[in-house]
């Protein structure tokens, strides 16, 4: 089998078309992954110069009135990895950089993450892109005649006779074929290792690692599944244009499709219908500035007899500020009400879709392209519920120096400190690493291996047969 | 030694052999001759064991008389050697060579080129560039390479030259002459007499005729060969 895949590399290698469009996309693989990674260099130092700039103005604040600097708020940034450079997945539309403010949480649920299942990857020349699009039509090309060409102009006999098996005769073509698409894939790591190499981490490695098999495994399933076609058909138009039409289905019309009908089965609340739930919810407790009568009331009675005065300007502490929080808390509740079910929602509409994978190997692999560039929906939710998480802190450390820094009921005017200002903390973004998330791919994993052995187990089988070639 | 007996084989209800039965023994060059269709081929695909036989039995015997061993070295060569046209002459042998599992030396490789009729500055030439009796030459000598004991051959002077047919036929001699048992499918009638011990007349799958070259001339033999084919 050796000689045999020996002899097909030096077919290839001996082919200028071969040598032409193979150097093509090596150069293109090349290019775009080193622009990727400049590109990401360049986002990675404007988001430290975005956040050297908010830690200044946070720094360099004047004295000022706690709830105004709730309302002034900060920003939370996403760091991007040397990753995203390989697979930019939904940052394209959700972005990197959220703003937190008091009494406003986000709502990505109705930004176009929502749609993540139905993102295009066309139009941005990533890796990914020619790693998911354009290099399996090239293996496609190179393998669809691979076995009918043999068998057509008689040279399968001659193999045969040689004592060879078929199924030799096949795996070394596939395999040929799919070294030629792992060389492509070593290429581009190879790039992100010699410019990144001060980046990498232990995660990021694996996570590399990761990516590097799985576009491997999905290069095999489409190798297989050609030269599957070609011996099961015979013919070379026929197994062509078979290949492609699978290829159009898997990548263009099943990704589609299968998001649809993932939003048709769990469907999410319109924007408005959410808003005016939420406003309801909302309106019916503690409202900052035109808080509820009893609900007021209540607070009050409760703060009144826990510092034993009988009105609130004898209060040691301002009310107003325990008012705010208060009504934050109330706030939080209503959106971890609402939002909680729609970030259910759509963790529901990603399972649904990943499940599809049995049909399309196609959207495991971006799944899990993006999953291991650290770019998908669950690493999203994540960066979201960090910042929404700092978000609380933040707002409710305002709210106490307003309420207890030593101001009282009714000093609107009253100011915290520069010091005060200076010493509220930052958000920093905790990537997550792959073995806390790796439960949410393991479907992927499991569906692409499946088609993996199903492609080899078929391949094998079709291939016992050496009557009637 | 080769023993077909009975062999009916049909392809969508037309019949490409009715009955055939046939024997090559060791040391013999057995001329299969026959019009298009006549079912050559299909008895080479069946000893080749790319075809299977609808019904009758099939019989190989290696040298040492094992029947039908799987390690029956069988030399084939085909009416058109199709080679890999990125390979020259020389790495088309040795990779067929290879894969076969036969180890031979560059210089052994050039030698049975050159005894197969290749001249020695096609060796290293790409066999894109080769004529159709070169390619044959080659295919003859990847055939010749196993050393087998049994050699099958379809149309093998198609493409050469009468020189190199000639010579063709004085290899196939020799060979036999040490033991080997030959079936050579042709249109030839010449060159079937001029090497063959026995031939064979298919005419619809069916073999009408056998003759000993000694009995007869080529001409008679081209006489014999067309009465059959006209009635």
């Amino acid at each position: 089998m050796i000689n045999i895949l020996v002899n097909e590399l030096k077919g290839f290698l001996r082919n200028k078309l071969f040598i032409f469009l193979s150097l093509f996309f090596l150069i293109a693989l090349c290019v775009v992954t080193f622009f990727g990674i400049i590109q990401n260099k360049k986002q990675v130092e404007a988001q430290k110069i975005a956040k050297e700039h908010i830690r200044l103005q946070w720094d360099e604040m004047e004295p000022s009135n706690p709830h105004s600097a709730a309302h002034f708020g900060t920003y939370a940034f996403k760091s991007t990895s040397i990753l995203n450079s390989i697979d930019e997945g939904i940052n394209s539309v959700t972005g990197n950089v959220l703003r937190l403010e008091g009494h406003k949480q986000n709502d990505v649920a109705f930004s176009e993450a929502s749609q993540s299942l139905l993102i295009s990857k066309f139009g941005k020349l990533k890796p990914a892109l020619i790693f998911q699009f354009i290099i399996p039509l090239f293996l496609i090309f190179f393998s669809f005649n691979s076995y009918t060409s043999e068998r057509s102009n008689g040279r399968l006999k001659l193999l045969l006779i040689q004592g060879v098996s078929l199924k030799q005769i096949v795996f070394a073509k596939a395999f040929s074929i799919w070294i030629i698409g792992v060389v492509l894939l070593l290429a581009s790591v190879l790039v992100q290792l010699l410019f990144n190499s001060t980046q990498l981490s232990a995660d990021t490695l694996l996570r590399l690692t990761l990516l590097l098999s799985v576009y491997a495994v999905y290069f095999f399933i489409i190798v297989n599944l050609t030269v599957l076609l070609s011996v099961v058909f015979k013919n070379s138009t026929s197994a062509l244009s078979l290949t492609i039409l699978i290829w159009v289905i898997w990548t263009i019309f099943l990704p589609s499709t299968i998001g649809k009908t993932a939003e048709e089965i769990f469907p999410l609340p319109t924007r408005i219908d959410l808003k005016e739930s939420m406003a309801e919810d909302r309106s019916k407790g503690i409202n900052g500035h035109n808080p509820r009568e009893d609900r007021r009331q209540a607070l009050e009675k409760a703060t009144l007899e826990k510092y034993k005065v009988e009105k609130l300007q004898d209060l040691p502490i301002n009310f107003s500020g325990i008012l705010m929080q208060e009504d934050e808390e109330y706030g939080n509740k209503v959106w971890d009400k609402h939002f909680g079910s729609l970030y259910n929602q759509l963790k529901a509409q990603k399972y649904i879709y990943q499940i599809f994978g049995v049909v399309n190997p196609f959207i495991s692999l971006q799944n899990l392209s993006m999953g291991m560039s650290g770019t998908d929906m669950h690493h999203h939710l994540s960066f979201l519920n960090q910042a929404e998480k700092y978000r609380r802190v933040f707002i409710k450390s305002l709210n106490d120096e307003y309420a207890f820094g030593g101001s009282k009921t009714g000093e609107r005017g009253w100011k915290a400190s520069n010091e005060f200002f200076r010493s509220v903390k930052e958000f920093q973004y905790q990537n997550p690493t792959f073995r806390s998330f790796y439960s949410k791919y393991a479907i992927d994993f499991f569906i692409l291996l499946f088609w993996f052995f199903i492609l080899l187990i078929l391949l094998s089988f079709s291939s016992r047969k050496t009557l009637d070639i | 030694m080769i023993r077909l007996k009975n062999i009916h084989k049909s392809f969508n209800q037309n019949k490409a052999l009715d009955d055939l039965c046939l024997e090559v023994n060791q040391g013999e060059i057995y001329g299969l001759l026959g019009a298009n269709g006549a079912g050559k081929s299909t008895t080479m695909n069946l000893l080749l064991g790319f075809l299977q036989a609808d019904s009758g039995s099939i019989e190989v015997f290696d040298s040492q008389n094992n029947l039908n061993n799987k390690n029956v070295k069988i030399g084939y060569i085909a009416e058109n050697v199709n080679l890999y046209p990125y390979l020259s002459g020389l790495e088309n042998l040795d990779y067929f060579c290879k894969i076969a599992g036969i180890k031979y030396k560059t210089e052994e490789l050039k030698e049975l080129l050159s005894e197969c009729g290749l001249e020695s500055d096609a060796h290293n030439k790409s066999t894109s560039a080769y004529s159709k009796g070169m390619r044959q030459k080659v295919g003859i000598a990847i055939a010749l390479a196993k050393d087998a004991s049994i050699y099958l051959l379809d149309e093998p002077a198609s493409g050469l030259d009468p020189l190199a047919s000639n010579e063709l036929s004085e290899i196939l001699k020799k060979l036999a002459s040490k033991g080997a048992t030959i079936l050579m499918a042709s249109h030839d009638i010449f060159r079937v007499r001029e090497t063959c011990n026995k031939i064979g007349i298919l005419k619809k799958g069916k073999l009408v005729n056998e003759i000993l070259s000694k009995d007869v001339s080529s001409n008679q033999l081209e006489e014999i060969y067309i009465n059959f084919m006209k009635n």
